[in-house]
């Protein structure tokens, strides 16, 4: 039964806005060495995460009732890798200007939802905290 | 956690970085014909060698998502021949006549330094989002 102070539903917010944050630092870091020598774009993908979450089996995820093992979970940092199959420029650099602001972008708009939403679950709870005033 | 400040801090190492290449393009473009320094050579083109950094080592110890910044790693005089111009008349003129001059190429120089403005705007950019985000976040406190 969901009550108003519903834990997974932050956390699992929360999560949503950390991992915003990790592509946003990943996507920084790719514009800021844009032009450095030998320098491989680097990317933090959902998958990843969600293999940290999960373990590197697939069984918790059956085995639990739906969202609320994902909910339960206790951190979201995930690792990055090396972006495969984007061609490097003569110098080994295979960061490219557009793709980075646009992953900026779209962690931005990400981390922008995940918040309204978690402003809205805290608002509910002041409301409900205040008698209704 | 990999800190909003921590991806601030990379993106101002970049406009750090660019600023040095617009400079150092700029000094270039300005003395593409001076014959005598203070050493009495010609002008060396001067270029930026740019390498990658983590602000925060921290991070990657953890194995998270860490920011990296760019950092200046050295401003190297380009070893290339100098240009030789014909003109007697200059008090640098060797004695068949020839001035050496400084081997800097302007449209070269011009190139840089439009690659460096674009890629300072671009983190320009990347600070005004990250910005909106820190903002967005403090919003939660309200």
């Amino acid at each position: 039964m969901n009550d108003i102070t519903d834990n997974a539903i932050v956390a699992a917010l929360g999560r949503q806005m950390t991992r915003a944050v990790a592509r946003e630092t990943v996507a920084a870091s790719n514009l800021a060495n844009l032009d450095t020598p030998g320098y491989k774009a680097r990317e933090a993908t959902f998958a990843d995460a969600l293999d940290d979450q999960l373990g590197t089996t697939p069984l918790p995820m059956a085995a639990a009732s739906g969202g609320a093992s994902i909910g339960a979970a206790a951190s979201a940092a995930g690792g990055t890798r090396e972006v495969e199959g984007v061609a490097a420029r003569r110098d080994g650099n295979s960061v490219q200007l557009d793709r980075e602001l646009v992953a900026l972008t779209r962690a931005s708009a990400d981390f922008s939802a995940a918040q309204t939403a978690l402003a809205a679950k805290f608002r509910l709870v002041r409301y409900a905290i205040n008698e209704g005033r | 956690m990999p800190s909003l400040f921590a991806a601030f801090n990379a993106s101002a190492s970049a406009l750090d970085a660019q600023r040095t290449r617009i400079e150092v393009a700029v000094s270039n473009i300005a003395n593409a014909e001076s014959t005598r320094g203070p050493d009495g050579q010609p002008y060396r083109r001067r270029d930026v060698v740019l390498g990658s950094a983590p602000v925060e080592t921290f991070d990657a110890a953890l194995g998270r998502a860490e920011a990296v910044g760019v950092k200046v790693n050295g401003i190297v005089e380009d070893q290339s021949a100098f240009r030789r111009r014909y003109e007697p008349s200059n008090p640098d003129a060797d004695k068949d006549g020839f001035v050496a001059m400084p081997n800097v190429d302007v449209p070269e120089e011009m190139v840089d330094m439009l690659g460096a403005a674009r890629a300072y705007q671009a983190n320009i950019t990347a600070i005004g989002l990250i910005r909106d985000t820190i903002t967005r976040a403090l919003d939660l406190g309200k």
